[in-house]
């Protein structure tokens, strides 16, 4: 076998220009896979961070069984009141794999500035947990303020932020007075001054003009109610978001709680559909890069084949046998595919290095702000990138290479 | 030295080639029988299927009719594979080209009879090295092709046919892109290792002045035998 290495290498070496394109073409197609790849992941891990930490919504969600089909009509009936909120949040503190529970109490009301009023949605959250959620979030989505002006906080409660385009279409400024009203889960109306502390960037742009946040105090205040509609989980490992969605259904349902639980990205659709649009566009790069890899080794293994065909004549007539020839330059086309995808991890890490060092900016899709562009390194992306290379091209030289194999050893010989 | 099996035997040999539309008749009526330990060369002008025999005789070509025995086996009932394997056990070539691989040195292309058939590397060196003494070129052992001469080329290819010391050695006008000299040089190293390792050598040629150093010489014209000096029926 390292008779065929030594004769493939050499060969290799011998027709430098041409080894070299076709090394070229493998080194740079591992290099866009692996970019665009890493780029792609690290959309993914910014969307699943900003959705998680950034905006504190954590892993799991747990509300009333029933509210997402019948809530909207009828919030009041599927709230998780104060003993359930309390007995569920101290069964999850026990589970170390569970880092923070907090509860969340979205309402619908009206905010006035006195002279006019327009509809919100209010997200009532416990500032407190909301900046510890944050602060365990990874990359720059720890460092991600998605407001401007003062954190919330419990004291006093009677403060609110509001979204930016809620605040620029009612000319709305921190440091200003609102009224907000609601009806009570009794259905009474109710309504509170608050004091504007922050404008904050919506996560869609449909709730720009609606979305106002608060304390969770004060969204109970207005609701008249001391539960939640949702208790918010951010585990330790987001992996185990499934197993961990699945096990506290079990186990709350054991214990008598009516609950169903969902995970992030199932409250969160755009996600998978964001995902899928980058898989999309990633297989198409993918495939075409693949393709051109392909063309590029059957190029190189043909050329080689007809320019030593009198070789594999001589060979043939000493006993290698057909087998013999479509190996040699399989090893070949092989050869060229591990060495241009070595070539290209190292021209991966260096498009890495120059993304982390020059740290680029770019606005995101979802989040109104300028974050540093990353690109991510994926092993296991890089591992099926060289091995689907080398697959390729030792399928690609043993179509030329078959041809050499079945050519009459006294022709070959005759070959100039 | 010569043994009393025949080594070699053609049996009504006809060889066939289509050209175009046209029927190419380089073989018809051979019937001829090689012993052990012979040296023998195949003579005539150009076309006169001399080099067609002897790549039926090697077993790189199929006879349209009639059957080549090597050693007793019919080539035409073997598979590819075992044809691969005959002629890497029971045959050498010297090629009139020397056919060396180009990016292998001497001792390297002397070795890859025997890698084919599956020795290992440090045996397949020892052996090559032995047969590049034999040869006269054991300092050139790790030249390449390109830096030797082409009677020095001939010569490894001599130690490449005989490495694997097979009972017979084809070949098609070693000599014919030698100078007199080493074309005498080559003729003469084949008859020493004939006598020395009873290798039966049979080679085609159309160089009248090597012919006198030959015992047996079989004449082709157009196909056909002429005359075939040492047969003794």
């Amino acid at each position: 076998m390292f008779t065929w290495f030594k004769l493939a290498f050499r060969n290799l070496l011998k027709n430098k220009r041409r080894s070299l394109v076709t090394l070229g073409a493998v080194a740079f197609g591992f290099a866009a896979i692996n970019l665009l790849g890493g780029f792609s992941n690290y959309i993914f891990d910014a969307l699943e961070d900003g959705y998680v930490y950034a905006r504190g919504n954590g892993h799991l969600s747990i509300f009333k069984k029933g509210f997402h089909r019948q809530g909207l009509m009828n919030p009041a009936s599927y709230l998780l009141n104060q003993r359930e909120v309390e007995e569920i949040s101290a069964f999850c503190r026990r589970d170390q794999r569970i880092s923070i529970i907090t509860p969340q109490l979205n309402i619908s009301g009206l905010v006035s500035n006195g002279k006019i009023s327009t509809i919100i949605m209010a997200e009532g959250r416990k500032p407190d947990d909301m900046r510890a959620i944050r602060h365990l979030g990874h990359g720059f989505s720890r460092k991600l303020q998605l407001f401007h002006g003062h954190e919330l906080s419990d004291k006093p409660i009677y403060q609110v932020g509001v979204a930016k385009g809620l605040a620029g279409n009612f000319n709305l400024k921190i440091g200003d007075s609102v009224v907000v009203m609601t009806t009570t889960a009794d259905g009474f109306m109710n309504a509170f001054d608050a004091d504007i502390v922050q404008t904050l960037d919506a996560p869609l742009e449909i709730l720009d003009n609606l979305l106002v946040s608060m304390p969770l105090r004060f969204a109970q205040e207005l609701y008249d109610c001391k539960g939640a509609d949702r208790l918010n989980l951010l585990l330790e490992n987001a992996r185990l978001a499934y197993p961990m969605k699945k096990y506290l259904e079990q186990q709350l349902t054991a214990r008598n709680f009516k609950v169903e639980i969902y995970t992030w990205d199932q409250l969160r659709p755009s996600y998978l559909k964001i995902r899928n649009m980058f898989n999309v566009i990633f297989t198409f790069v993918f495939i075409i890069m693949l393709t051109i890899v392909a063309l590029s080794v059957v190029n190189t293994i043909s050329m080689a084949v007809l320019e030593r065909t009198r070789e594999i004549g001589t060979l043939r007539a000493l006993g290698l046998k057909r087998s013999g020839v479509v190996k040699i330059f399989s090893i070949e086309g092989t050869l060229l595919a591990a060495t241009g995808s070595l070539c290209g991890f190292i021209l991966t890490l260096l498009g890495w290095a120059a993304v982390t060092i020059l740290q680029p900016s770019w606005t995101p899709p979802t989040i109104p702000k300028e974050v540093p562009l990353e690109i991510h390194l994926v092993p296991w992306l890089m591992a099926v990138t060289c091995l689907a290379m080398i697959v390729l091209a030792a399928l690609a030289a043993f179509i030329p290479a078959r041809r050499a194999a079945h050519l009459r050893i006294i022709e070959a010989l005759r070959h100039l | 030295m010569t043994g009393s099996m025949p080594l070699v035997t053609l049996e009504h040999v006809q060889r066939l080639y289509l050209l175009g539309a046209t029927i190419i008749t380089a073989l018809e009526g051979i019937n001829l029988t090689i012993k052990r330990g012979e040296f023998v060369a195949i003579w005539g002008p150009s076309g006169s299927g001399k080099s067609t025999l002897c790549n039926l005789i090697g077993a790189l070509d199929q006879p349209t009719a009639g059957n080549v025995f090597l050693d007793g086996q019919d080539i035409a009932c073997m598979s590819d594979d075992r044809q691969s394997e005959l002629r890497n056990c029971s045959v050498g070539f010297i090629f009139q080209d020397f056919n060396l691989v180009p990016v292998f040195s001497s001792l390297e292309n002397v070795m890859l009879p025997l890698i084919l058939r599956g020795e290992d590397e440090r045996s397949s060196r020892d052996k090559a090295l032995e047969m590049l003494k034999a040869v006269g070129l054991a300092a050139e052992a790790r030249r390449f092709p390109d830096k030797l001469s082409g009677g020095q080329q001939q010569r490894v290819a001599v130690a490449r046919a005989l490495v694997t010391n097979p009972p017979l050695v084809v070949a098609d006008e070693p000599t014919a892109n030698l100078d007199s000299e080493n074309a005498a040089r080559i003729i003469a190293l084949m008859r020493q290792l004939n006598q020395s390792m009873g290798t039966t050598f049979i080679f085609s040629t159309h160089d009248q002045d090597i012919l006198h150093q030959v015992q047996r010489k079989i004449q082709l014209h157009d196909g056909r035998i002429m005359q075939d000096t040492g047969n003794n029926p």
